[in-house]
């Protein structure tokens, strides 16, 4: 079986079809596609062998293929509160540093996250935390405060939690009990954009341990895999369902790591999702949970692993 | 660095300190407040919790007359002002328009108005008071405080007044003492009394 590498690929709007029509060919799947302006973005999963042809293929069209680690997952950056006269606040930063490395962020603001003593997490923000791949806590500047608040907020989240904050890595991992998958120290309440060298390696930092988190979880999944890649029930759904085509959300169908969310609204498309034909005789219903999502209306599919199932596609 | 005359940020916490510093630094250079503010002091503790700034302002800007920004041309029948710098104009046309009634109040173009001449009180012209920056700037240095504060601290007691000001906030009920307690001692080491 071929592995397949998180890859982006950086180019210009012209032949950039070749490019996309190529990744299928080869037996990949592009999950994201941006375009701005004349540049187009693709993140992308591509066979390990056929990097190189890609690379050779894509040079005189002045594209560059770049690994991503983050490419096909679904990262929530939780921040405290989102208060407008806080801002610019450090989340944005950092949400969009994480979907430069490929992965598709989402914000997360509380409600009533603020406060060491008031602090808490309602139903709805914490199974929307639930639905993602892993959860990215961008904390303040007191390691009292983070004691404090940090189990209230954490509070029923089952997805891995990276934390940040402004105390060290070793202060931060004193402070958090029981402890959380990743630390990042040094970043906390920030009153203007990263922008400094320190500032801006803090945020690969960042990266490199949500790239970690994310690694060990991808090691456990290949023990028991799913029982299809996410990425290729994605195509399916594309293919299969003309209306995610015309929907106008940057992402219709959002790749995670071990299932999908589809922007469709739930009432009416989820009886189709749950029938559709993934191979001969298996339908999207046998391999995965089709579930009403918490964010808006949409689908959330999760897909069963192979031991559950007894099938692989 | 802000190139206050004094700019303390104390607390408990040495990351936490620094941090402040930070953040009072970015704060007060976007409100473009280092210029008004002469010192400033903040103490933050989380443990307490308690957030106090205490500071002094350089100076107060004073209130713009009319004189300050337009010519005053006094003929016989009518009054032309010949406006200089547009800032001010919209208040000044609120005062002439209640002074003179808006159908006397002409503006044939941008930076010209033409008032009826022997309207009572018109020798005072020059010196009406238009505006007064003052107002605002309290506003501004309240609201930069607030900026700075930690976002969870929403109780919170402020005051500006004769060139002070301090602002305090916490989580909790704040004590009835707090200002003799915790912002007086601030002031002292500014070597001012409130």
């Amino acid at each position: 079986m071929t592995t397949l590498v998180p890859v982006t690929y950086k180019g210009g709007v012209y032949r950039h079809d070749e490019i996309m029509d190529l990744i299928d060919d080869l037996g990949g799947y592009v999950v994201q596609k941006h375009v701005m302006a004349q540049d187009v973005v693709l993140q992308s999963f591509v066979p390990r062998d056929d990097l190189e042809m890609i690379r050779r293929i894509a040079k005189p069209l002045a594209g560059e293929v770049i690994e991503a680690p983050l490419v096909g997952t679904e990262i929530a950056v939780v921040s405290p509160s989102l208060e407008i006269h806080h801002l610019p606040h450090i989340s944005c930063d950092v949400a969009e540093y994480l979907r430069r490395s490929g992965a598709k962020t989402n914000m997360v603001g509380l409600a009533r996250g603020f406060g060491k003593r008031i602090a808490n997490l309602n139903d709805e923000e914490r199974d929307v935390i639930n639905e993602h791949d892993l959860a990215v806590y961008v904390l303040g500047n007191f390691e009292e405060c983070i004691r404090q608040k940090f189990p209230a907020i954490r509070r029923e989240i089952r997805v891995p939690i990276v934390v940040t904050g402004a105390p060290d890595r070793e202060t931060l991992m004193r402070a958090i009990d029981p402890p959380v998958e990743g630390y990042v120290g040094g970043i906390g309440r920030i009153m203007h954009r990263f922008k400094r060298p320190e500032e801006l390696a803090k945020l690969d930092e960042l990266v490199d341990e949500v790239s970690r988190v994310l690694d060990a979880r991808r090691d456990a999944l290949a023990k028991d895999p799913l029982s299809v890649f996410p990425p290729r029930l994605m195509a399916i759904i594309e293919e299969q369902i003309h209306e995610v085509t015309m929907l106008t959300h940057p992402t219709p169908v959002t790749a995670q790591m071990e299932g999908l969310r589809v922007k469709l609204p739930y009432d009416s498309y989820a009886d189709d999702v749950r029938s559709l034909p993934v191979t001969e005789g298996v339908t999207v219903g046998d391999i995965a949970d089709v579930t009403p999502s918490r964010m808006r209306n949409y689908i959330l599919i999760r897909i069963k692993p192979f031991s559950e199932t007894r099938i692989l596609v | 660095m802000p190139p206050l005359n004094y700019f303390v940020v104390e607390s408990p916490d040495e990351v936490g300190r620094d941090a402040y510093e930070r953040v009072a630094g970015d704060v007060l250079q976007d409100l473009d407040l280092i210029k008004v503010i002469d010192r400033l002091h903040i103490y933050v503790d989380p443990k307490v919790p308690i957030f106090i700034a205490a500071g002094l302002l350089r100076h107060m800007p004073r209130e713009i007359r009319v004189a300050d920004f337009a010519n005053v041309n006094r003929g016989e029948k009518e009054i032309v002002l010949d406006i200089g710098d547009e800032t001010y104009l919209a208040p000044l046309l609120q005062k002439l328009w209640v002074i003179y009634g808006k159908e006397n109040v002409d503006q044939p173009d941008r930076f010209t108005v033409v008032l009826p001449a022997g309207v009572a009180g018109e020798e005072d012209l020059d010196r009406l008071v238009v505006a007064d920056p003052s107002e605002t700037l309290y506003k501004d240095v309240i609201y930069a405080l607030q900026y700075i504060a930690p976002e969870g601290f929403k109780v919170r007691r402020q005051y500006i007044r004769d060139g002070k000001f301090y602002y305090v906030a916490s989580e909790d009920t704040l004590p009835p003492d707090i200002v003799e307690t915790a912002v007086v001692p601030l002031f002292e080491k500014m070597g001012v009394t409130l």
